[in-house]
């Protein structure tokens, strides 16, 4: 292979991530999930969903609300019964979720009783960090300010800080938000989309549900868009531009034309 | 950024858990409010009991006989735990109830669920901290204990712990149900209705139904209450602490069973069928251990030592038929001084009540009232209902000499005439006060460095 791209002409940098990439085609997805299906009553939340989650990639659940994002983000983390669906962790069904991954519920205040570096303290311990490393949790979400308050009385984005080091401090390599940037205002939400890719790089995999468009545009490295329980699409922005044949369109106008 | 790693679940340590359903307990205001509120009852309750207690020592300042019916387990100290289990009932629910109630409702239960250990870890890790809640609880009463001391009472050691083992059973248990009622509902409030309906309820059961016979008296046994009357009367029943043990465990699992939210319905009903079977299956299994020890001080659910050791000799079968309905109070009393005796004492003897229906109306049936002794081929009658005629009819039937009584082993009694006054402004301003200054404690902030480091950002 690496002699067929020289001859093409190639670069040897270019030659090297293009074999990268085709191995990273070639190996089996970090999570691939099939035929996930969940009803609630009458009404289908999720309806056969299928898609592959790859490593170290930030993945854009996207959808409106309703659409369907937080079901699928619960299922996956087995915090709610589903009526059909596999889960496949690097090629083998799937066992204990704990290991794999970790989801952050959208809008929650754990333990808000509990003062802040307790609660930190408490996450820390449990997966066995230490304090250095809680330390430098604190100071990359930027939650100092808040280290002597409980947590019901934290601002909206504040407490959605809080929840975002308790998810830095957990080892599992896949991460799922919910609405991760929601209470954030626009300077804060790019310093959490640094962050986010900063953790990505480091070679964890996020899974963010995300129902502002442009948010997601700007962080993810592909999306799949969601609508009334379904997969209307998966791919990065330049697939599903090839897809829906709109290629200088912006996730909101394919979002828009698939749905 | 740290890369991830491999997560052991068996090697998560269970410490922070701990700490934190402790702390979880601590910071909130039900435990505080429920120690508040015992303070008085239970204050009030020991004033009065050592008021009378006073009043009747004072009579039997110099007569022997009366004095040695002074035994401070009944003049004292079960009216002050009487107090107790009235709190531990109506308040301790709401205490049980917040150690999972308030992470099911602010949705903190699915950070929960996720962390790296098992589901039964995270209901042991919450009941532990219920019974640490209820030692807490436990406060006003063991300073009742400590005043009693004080004031010059006198404490049998055996007696007074086996009834804290009795009522942590109880406690416990409550706690038990509270996190199953907590498990199985949606709101903190829906699990305290139904956790107060089954105390009341068995509270209630216990009043309207104890002393009926037949199916009633067989329901009025379901009564949660009846579980700490053993105790109550210095008994120490093996069978019973088993059983109690057991149900405890059984709602401890059933509320593991309940507590993730990812397990379809099916399966946790069927599952808790299950569950709910072998947890019957070995309460009555542990209801058939009969072992019980005889804790009191005065030996008051023994014969006297002579008589026990001679009719533990007896190795033969003794058949007991009684001609009395169960409502009859010679029944009653029949059971309380000889029948109960007997059996903790003789190693086979069977108890048979052929007059089951009610004793109104009997006045035409000429062996009603009589009780029928069989042993060793040979059988007595009596209608006595005392220990003191029964033993020697028993004596003749196995051919054994009636015993020596064994001096000296009279229960001297312990009569204290004090002021009780001096017990109310512990238990209306002092300790209410130092409870209030301990929540005062728990909320403040810790002195400890907070986690910060000056790098900035990683």
């Amino acid at each position: 292979m690496y002699h067929e791209l020289r001859k093409q002409g190639t670069s040897r940098m270019s030659v090297t991530a293009a074999m990268a990439n085709s191995v990273v085609e070639r190996a089996p997805p970090l999570l691939r999930v099939a035929g996930l299906a969940k009803r609630y009553g009458e009404q289908n939340a999720l309806a056969a969903v299928s898609f592959d989650v790859r490593a170290g990639e930030v993945l854009g659940l996207i959808g409106p609300n309703g659409a369907g994002k937080t079901t699928l983000l619960e299922a996956l983390a087995g915090l709610i019964p589903v009526e059909a669906g596999e889960l496949m962790w690097r090629g083998a069904p799937s066992t204990e979720r704990r290991d794999m991954m970790f989801y952050l519920p959208d809008g929650l205040r754990p333990w808000d009783d509990e003062l802040v570096p307790r609660v930190l303290t408490f996450f820390a311990a449990v997966h066995g960090r230490t304090e250095r490393e809680v330390a430098e949790t604190v100071s990359s979400v930027g939650l100092a300010p808040v280290l002597r308050k409980r947590v019901h009385t934290l601002s909206k984005g504040y407490a959605r800080r809080l929840m975002l080091a308790l998810a830095l401090l957990t080892p599992q390599p896949l991460l799922l938000m919910d609405e991760p940037f929601d209470g954030f205002d626009l300077r804060q939400t790019r310093d959490v989309m640094g962050l986010i890719r900063r953790v990505a790089a480091s070679g964890r995999t996020l899974v963010l549900a995300i129902h502002q468009l442009a948010d997601a545009e700007r962080v993810c490295d592909r999306f799949v868009l969601l609508a009334d329980g379904a997969v209307r699409g998966a791919g990065t922005l330049d697939e599903l531009r090839g897809q829906t044949k709109l290629m200088a369109a912006s996730l909101e106008d394919i979002f828009l034309a698939l749905t | 950024m740290r890369s991830p790693d491999v997560i052991a679940v068996r090697r998560t340590p269970l410490r922070p858990l701990l700490v934190k359903e402790l702390r979880g307990i601590v910071s909130g205001r039900a435990l505080w409010t429920m120690l508040l509120i015992m303070c008085p009852i239970v204050g009030f309750s020991f004033f009065q009991a050592v008021s009378l207690y006073g009043e009747a020592s004072a009579s039997a300042s110099d007569q022997a006989a009366l004095a040695s019916g002074l035994s401070p387990l009944d003049g004292v100290l079960v009216p002050t735990f009487g107090a107790f289990y009235v709190t531990v009932t109506l308040l301790f629910p709401f205490v049980a109830i917040r150690a999972l109630g308030r992470e099911k409702e602010t949705g903190t239960l699915r950070l929960l669920v996720q962390l790296p250990y098992r589901t039964p870890t995270l209901i042991i890790a919450k009941a532990a901290a219920v019974a640490g809640a209820w030692l807490i609880a436990l406060i006003p009463a063991l300073s009742a204990l400590l005043l009693w001391r004080m004031l010059g009472g006198h404490l049998h050691a055996l007696e007074t712990l086996n009834l804290l083992l009795g009522h942590l059973l109880y406690g416990l248990l409550i706690g038990a149900i509270a996190l199953f009622a907590a498990a199985i509902t949606e709101s903190a409030a829906t699990a305290a209705i139904v956790t107060l309906a089954v105390t009341i309820g068995s509270w209630m059961l216990d009043f309207a139904l104890a002393g009926q016979p037949g199916l009633a008296e067989w329901v009025s046994r379901l009564s949660l209450t009846q579980t700490l009357r053993p105790f109550e009367q210095g008994l120490l029943s093996l069978g019973l602490v088993l059983g109690g043990l057991a149900a405890i465990v059984g709602f401890a699992e059933l509320a593991a069973l309940w507590l993730h939210p990812g397990v379809p319905l099916r399966a946790k009903l069927v599952r808790s069928l299950g569950c709910a079977a072998v947890t019957g299956a070995l309460v009555l299994l542990m209801a058939q251990v009969r072992t019980t020890i005889d804790v009191t001080e005065d030996r008051r659910n023994s014969f006297p030592a002579a008589d026990q050791r001679a009719l533990a000799a007896l190795r033969g079968p003794l058949v007991v038929t009684v001609h009395l309905a169960p409502e009859d109070p010679r029944y009653v009393d029949l059971r309380r001084n000889v029948l109960s005796k007997l059996e903790r004492v003789l190693p086979n003897v069977t108890i048979r009540l052929v007059a089951s229906q009610s004793f109104i109306g009997r006045s035409g049936d000429d062996s009603y009232g009589e009780v029928e002794y069989g042993y060793a081929g040979r059988i007595d009658k009596t209608r006595s209902t005392s220990h003191r005629e029964i033993l020697p009819l028993l004596y003749g039937l196995a051919r054994v000499p009636i015993p020596t009584p064994i001096a000296g082993e009279d229960y001297p009694g312990y009569p204290l005439v004090t002021n009780a006054a001096l017990v109310l402004p512990w238990f209306f301003g002092a300790l209410p006060l130092l409870i209030a200054l301990a929540w005062w404690l728990s909320r403040r902030a810790p002195r400890t460095p907070l986690p910060t480091c000056q790098g900035g950002e990683s």
